[in-house]
């Protein structure tokens, strides 16, 4: 099978849909992307990739509840599903290994602040 | 709790609403929804709205415009099915409902035909001399004409005929100049050993014009196709001839057209030429309809010297004409501003040409068939209000025939509820009913356009007085073909658009629980409003012919101030001949009395001429003459109010005057005027008589000062009174039969022709008369259509009001109630329509009334009267339906459930 491709952006909105864990939908990716990575993501934009990440079949979602402040409207909940897990896991190994692979004092050394 | 939450803004909701795809709706407005309720607190909320609105607009994005395929997705061959079916159903329901599907067929095939025949003939029109190439560089120079000081300016399709030779040398704008003048004239194809072949001259009404003087410049700006000659040289010297192909076969039969080059021509019975050229025939409509250019050098070589004048500056022919084609990149105003100052140049005091004023000016070759400011001797004119008229008409025919079908249609729509529930229940979307419910306004329709090319041709010939001779329709056309298949598309889509909306909106539970539709009483305002404009345009149409018919017969009956009756007009060659000719029709029995004159008080033509009068001051006016000698009074039973009537003279020695030229120079009482001297032509005349006013052109404008004078070298003419008392129209022929006997003894080789001069008159109203058949044959189709309309509601609705009028027969309302029952509604909405008509009409009618100097008034009684009619009319076609339904028997029309 052809491994997926997956952008920056899908990437980073899977990780969240994992952080948030039950409660992962539009809104709430959203606003923990304003907060984690301190970069304005429109809602559409998230939109456009859950849709597409669902495509792929790394997300699985159904309808959960209704609020007052939704207008009566229904959110849709999204969770990672196993090939969405298997692809975050390859990503992440690819990256460790990149990282272990780097000889001592290549990277220029940067300032901690912490 | 949720009512009180601030809103977003309900355009932005809208729009989300209509681009969103269904399925991911409720997720993206909800999480929208609630960002919005958080920047409110965060922001306030109207800058909450404002980034909600962009919030939407980010949404337009290929994920969320893509709607989810359908799951059940049709393939070609159920589509097929469905279609054939729709057409079965269609075809069952035309059948089934036959009163108002023959309703809709008469309605749409005539307002089909019309349309049809309409556009044959608009488009004919305005296909004239649209072919040229350059058209649009091609000008007529015309201009503004002032014969002397004290004439008005009047606007001129001719010019004076040195114009075109100094055109070319003075000015730079145009490429070419051409110039050509009209001839009137037999033609003699000497045939050697044979007889000659004699071809009379054109009949001036009825033929297009054939033959002109061409300078070799005509070919230049008009271009044909040459089939034999040299086109640069055709044209150059004098006495040469370029015909056209028809032309030429018709002079010399089947001969190679090589051959035909060289043979002789003769025109005028003494100008001779020689065949130089043949052209092709244009196939397309023109104006330009001649078929012999003779060389313009012929004139200097001929006797045409003497009639046509190339050096003359001051004065202008109708047959001279010129034509120029700008340069390219030119403009007409360009154009105009050199034209201007070359008229500077060449008009103007001390200049030559005396009083006379001329500034020149262009007219574009596209303008030449509709301006009939600028007269000319060739060109046919097409009146253009007419023509527009006409599509006005067929449009509003058309739309009445359509607003028959809505009206019809959604009348019957509740019966159709069911049906349409049934469907939707078995997963019919509604553009598959729309598409069903268009197919039977498909069907429909094309019956009606079949029907209508059918009658398209008896139509045109049963019109055929008001077409333009050439109109022509032919099945096969290209053009035909395609403007009957835009117009049946135009009524498929009026007709049956909105009822297809209205019938396909029906909620399945709601349609197949039988309870009718909540939006029925909307529906029915609707239906009212499109009978009320049906009603009003037929009302227009009915004030109309009411108003035309009464001007008409005003005209007719309209007092001229003198007798056209058995008077007959003969024209002669105005020579010395035509006096011998005037004593041998005195002879004949039956003629009463006989004139020599110029002109009839009332022609198509009429004469302006100075006249100045010297008493405490100067006067000068611009007077009609009128040349009779004094026979010419009594002839015409003109009434003599002061003096007498003109003695017997050889010369102009006394005048007669009417009334209202008396006045004019401040003569009255009338008799002020006798004995006074009046300059006409640099001499004084005194007046003897003052004759009451008479109409000396039609009652399109008023009555001029008119001067009656005896100039012996123009009364040629001869005016004959017949006694015609007793006698009955075919008495009248062997009398014509004797005057022609002596016009033959005096012009052995020419034609006899007169005209009754009441014949003459009622010409000058032609178009007045072809617009009261128009209007009556409108309003004829118009109320035929409405009426169908609204037999077929009313139908309908007695149908439906079966059980109601039962019922209210079993509790004693009598006949007559319940038929003004089922009659009130009709009538109440023929009442709106006429307040609605009336102002448009009377607005129109004043319009078309304002044409005439004389005319009638408009009176309220008219609208009364066209009122009463149309609601008779509608009375009668409902009557028959709300008797019959008022007298049903109550028990059978309760006795099923």
């Amino acid at each position: 099978m052809r491994r997926t491709y997956l952008g920056e952006f899908e990437e980073i909105v899977l990780l969240t849909v994992a952080v948030l864990g039950e409660g992962a939908y539009g809104v709430s990716i959203t606003n923990e992307l304003d907060e984690q990575s301190g970069r304005s993501v429109s809602l559409s934009a998230v939109h456009a990739a859950l849709h597409r990440l669902e495509e792929k079949g790394m997300l699985s979602s159904y309808l959960g509840d209704a609020t007052a402040e939704r207008g009566g409207r229904r959110k849709r909940l999204f969770s990672v599903t196993t090939q969405g897990s298997q692809i975050l896991h390859e990503i992440r190994s690819v990256r460790e290994r990149l990282w272990n692979a780097i000889p001592p004092n290549s990277l220029p050394s940067i300032a901690f602040d912490l | 709790m949720s009512a009180k939450l601030p809103h977003p803004p309900r355009w932005a909701d809208w729009l989300l609403e209509s681009f969103c795809a269904p399925h991911l709706l409720e997720e993206i407005q909800g999480d929208l929804y609630e960002r919005f309720q958080r920047q409110v607190n965060l922001f306030g909320v109207r800058s909450a709205r404002q980034q909600y609105a962009w919030a939407v607009l980010s949404f337009v994005k290929p994920f969320a415009l893509k709607r989810r395929p359908n799951p059940y997705p049709t393939t070609i061959s159920t589509r097929l099915a469905m279609i054939s079916n729709y057409f079965k159903i269609a075809w069952r329901n035309i059948l089934r409902n036959k009163i108002s599907s023959l309703i809709n067929l008469t309605g749409l095939t005539l307002g089909i035909s019309a349309c049809l025949v309409i556009g044959v003939i608009t488009s004919f029109e305005l296909s004239y001399d649209t072919f040229h190439p350059d058209a649009d560089r091609i000008y007529r120079v015309v201009g503004t004409v002032k014969f002397n000081n004290t004439a008005n300016e009047e606007p001129i399709g001719f010019i004076p005929r040195a114009i075109p030779a100094a055109l070319r040398s003075e000015t730079r704008g145009f490429e070419i100049v051409a110039s050509f003048h009209n001839l009137e004239s037999g033609v003699i194809i000497p045939g050697g050993k044979q007889e000659d072949k004699v071809f009379k001259g054109r009949d001036m009404d009825q033929e297009p014009a054939r033959i002109v003087l061409a300078d070799p410049q005509y070919f230049e700006v008009f271009s044909y196709t040459w089939l034999a000659g040299n086109p640069k040289t055709a044209l150059n010297t004098p006495n040469q001839v370029v015909l056209s192909e028809k032309q030429a076969r018709l002079y010399f039969g089947n001969l190679p057209l090589a051959k035909i080059l060289g043979k002789e021509v003769v025109y005028r019975d003494s100008i001779r030429t020689a065949v130089s050229g043949i052209v092709k025939d244009w196939v397309q409509n023109s104006d330009f309809t001649f078929t012999d250019f003779i060389s313009l050098a012929t004139i200097g070589a001929s006797a045409l010297k003497r009639e046509i004048n190339l050096n003359e500056w001051n004065d202008i022919w109708s047959a001279s004409q010129t034509f120029v084609k700008l340069n390219k990149g030119s403009t007409e105003d360009k154009a105009l501003a050199e034209l201007a100052a070359f008229g500077k140049r060449h008009f103007g005091p001390d200049r030559g040409t005396g009083e006379f004023r001329f500034a020149p000016g262009l007219q574009p070759l596209s303008d030449l068939h509709f301006n009939a400011a600028y007269m000319d001797n060739f060109s046919r004119k097409a009146h253009l209000p007419t023509l527009y008229g006409l599509i006005g008409i067929a449009v509003f025919i058309l739309l009445i025939a359509a607003i028959n079908f809505i009206n019809l249609s959604t009348a019957q729509s509740v019966r159709r509820s069911r049906e349409v529930g049934v469907r939707k229940a078995l997963g019919s979307n509604r553009s598959n009913l729309i598409g069903q419910f268009m197919s039977e306004t498909l069907i429909l329709t094309i019956g009606s356009m079949l029907i209508a090319m059918l009658l398209a041709k008896p139509i045109l010939f049963a019109f055929r007085s008001f077409i333009p001779a050439g109109v022509n329709f032919s099945f096969f056309n290209l053009n035909i073909l395609g403007s009957i298949l835009s117009i049946g598309s135009i009524t498929v889509f009026l007709a049956g658009f909105y009822p297809a909306l209205v019938l396909s909106a029906f909620r399945p539970a709601v349609a197949l629980k039988g309870s009718g539709n909540n939006r029925r009483q909307q529906r029915g305002y609707l239906r009212k409003g499109l009978i009320v404009f049906q009603f009003a345009v037929s009302l227009l149409f009915i004030i109309s012919t009411l108003i035309v018919g009464r001007q008409l017969s005003f005209i007719r009956n309209k007092d001229l101030g003198f007798s056209a009756d058995a008077v007959i007009s003969i024209n002669t060659l105005h020579d010395e001949k035509s006096t011998v000719l005037a004593q041998k029709i005195k002879q004949v029995a039956a003629v009463e009395r006989v004139a020599m004159e110029w002109c009839a008080p009332l022609n198509d033509r009429y004469m302006l001429n100075k006249l100045i009068y010297k008493g405490d001051e100067i006067k000068e006016l611009e007077a009609s003459i009128k040349i009779g000698d004094e026979n010419y009074l009594p002839l015409y039973q003109l009434q003599l109010v002061a003096g007498r009537n003109m003695r017997q003279s050889d010369t102009l020695s006394e005048l007669v005057v009417n009334e209202s030229l008396a006045k004019s120079f401040g003569f009255s009482p009338a008799d002020q005027a006798l004995g006074k001297l009046l300059n006409l032509n640099g001499r004084n005349y005194p007046i003897v008589g003052v004759v009451k006013n008479f109409h000396e052109t039609s009652l399109h404008a008023s009555i001029k000062p008119t001067v009656i004078a005896y100039l012996d070298f123009m009364a040629k003419d001869i005016a004959v009174k017949l006694n015609t008392k007793g006698k009955q129209m075919r008495d009248v022929e062997p009398i014509l039969a004797d005057i022609k006997k002596a016009w033959t003894a005096v012009y052995p080789d020419e034609v006899f022709n007169y005209s009754f001069l009441d014949d003459v008159i009622q010409k000058l109203y032609s178009r007045e008369q072809k617009t009261a058949q128009l209007v009556n044959t409108a309003s004829a189709i118009a109320i035929l259509i409405s009426c169908l309309g609204l037999l077929g509601l009313a139908t309908f609705t007695a149908e439906q009001r079966t059980k109601e009028i039962g019922v209210r027969k079993v509790l004693g309302a009598s006949i007559t109630s319940i038929i003004a029952l089922l009659s009130k509604d009709f009538i109440l909405l023929i009442l709106i329509s006429i307040v609605v008509a009336s102002p448009i009409a009377w607005w129109g009618m004043k319009q078309w009334l304002n044409n005439f100097a004389y005319h009638v008034a408009i009176e309220w009684w008219v609208f009364l009267l066209a009122g009463v009619m149309a609601i008779s009319i509608a009375l009668l076609t409902v009557s028959f339906q709300s008797i019959k339904a008022a007298m049903k028997n109550p028990a059978e029309s309760l006795k099923s459930e």
